[in-house]
């Protein structure tokens, strides 16, 4: 090969770089169908009697669930062929039905090993500018040509 | 005072074999409401480059030893949140595999948060293949929050 590199989606990023996501609201249903489809039935996330009654002011989403938009934003930042290697979350404040989750990520540090390009990421989620959880996540993109 | 049981702290739960189904990978990204073909279709994950219908990175959130592990199984299941989780993958989990999981007590640390105090139960969860090569390990720390929290709150 020869002459100029042709520039992958890996080429193209840089640290500093950011990504955003939101979500729709989040509803008690699709709690329901996220505690079915995880086999988490704690009933924090759906009985609001015992929501209260364990001093929660009313029923809270799965901290599981809101890391799954951080995961989502995060992958698709990387890509269709790119892909999530790490990702981590901790749970700040509880997210709530109608709540819309804000998903924020910066590039912090680009690498090439050899056949794959590394992109490591911070992630914040936030409800109307509360922060809900904060975590990083690695993502490994092509170095394929676009 | 600890309410978690701290002399199980590195202990392994039994092994328990997860299979893979496309059909509960559908269902969870449906239920996080993520669009991605990957999760649904088997052409499109493969175009990908993948062996068949791809997990979303947090799926592993619901591979549960089918008996609840000792020191887990006591806890007051009001005063149980999310802390903090993790994903690390060696290779992508895509349906049709079978993984052999086990979850291990790591640890516990006494916490003072804002609203009283909590012990941050810390466990490491592990996927291997059949042929015991390791697919992902999983960080899960949960918020054990002590029963004050709870009574004091429910008076208010």
């Amino acid at each position: 090969m020869s002459g100029e590199r042709t520039t992958s989606a890996f080429d193209a990023r840089r640290v500093g770089d950011t990504f955003e996501f939101v979500t729709d609201a989040v509803t008690t249903q699709q709690l329901v169908r996220y505690a079915g489809a995880s086999d988490d039935y704690n009933r924090i996330h759906y009985d609001q009697p015992y929501a209260i009654d364990a001093g929660l002011g009313g029923i809270v989403a799965h901290g599981m669930l809101t890391m799954a938009f951080m995961a989502r934003a995060a992958g698709e930042f990387a890509g269709a062929g790119g892909r999530v290697t790490h990702v981590a979350a901790r749970f700040t404040a509880p997210v709530r039905p109608g709540d819309q989750v804000h998903v924020t990520g910066t590039v912090t540090a680009v690498a090439r090993d050899g056949l794959r390009g590394e992109l490591q990421c911070q992630l914040s989620a936030d409800v109307a500018g509360r922060v809900v959880a904060t975590g990083d996540a690695t993502l490994v993109l092509s170095l394929e040509p676009a | 005072m600890s309410e978690i049981d701290r002399t199980l702290i590195g202990t392994f739960s039994e092994p328990f074999t997860v299979e893979v189904e496309r059909g509960a990978i559908r269902k969870f990204a449906d239920a996080i409401g993520d669009p991605n073909p990957a999760y649904r279709d088997a052409d499109a994950a493969r175009a990908l480059g993948y062996d068949g219908i791809l997990a979303p990175p947090t799926f592993p959130t619901c591979f549960r030893p089918p008996k609840e592990p000792p020191w887990f199984a006591t806890l007051d299941r009001r005063r149980v949140m999310a802390g903090q989780m993790s994903f690390d993958y060696a290779r992508p989990i895509v349906a049709g595999m079978r993984l052999v999981c086990r979850l291990r007590f790591v640890a516990v640390e006494d916490k003072q948060g804002s609203k009283g105090s909590m012990e941050l139960l810390h466990q490491a969860l592990e996927g291997r293949d059949e042929s015991g090569e390791l697919v992902f390990t999983s960080g899960r720390s949960t918020v054990y929050r002590a029963l004050a929290q709870i009574e004091r709150r429910s008076l208010a």
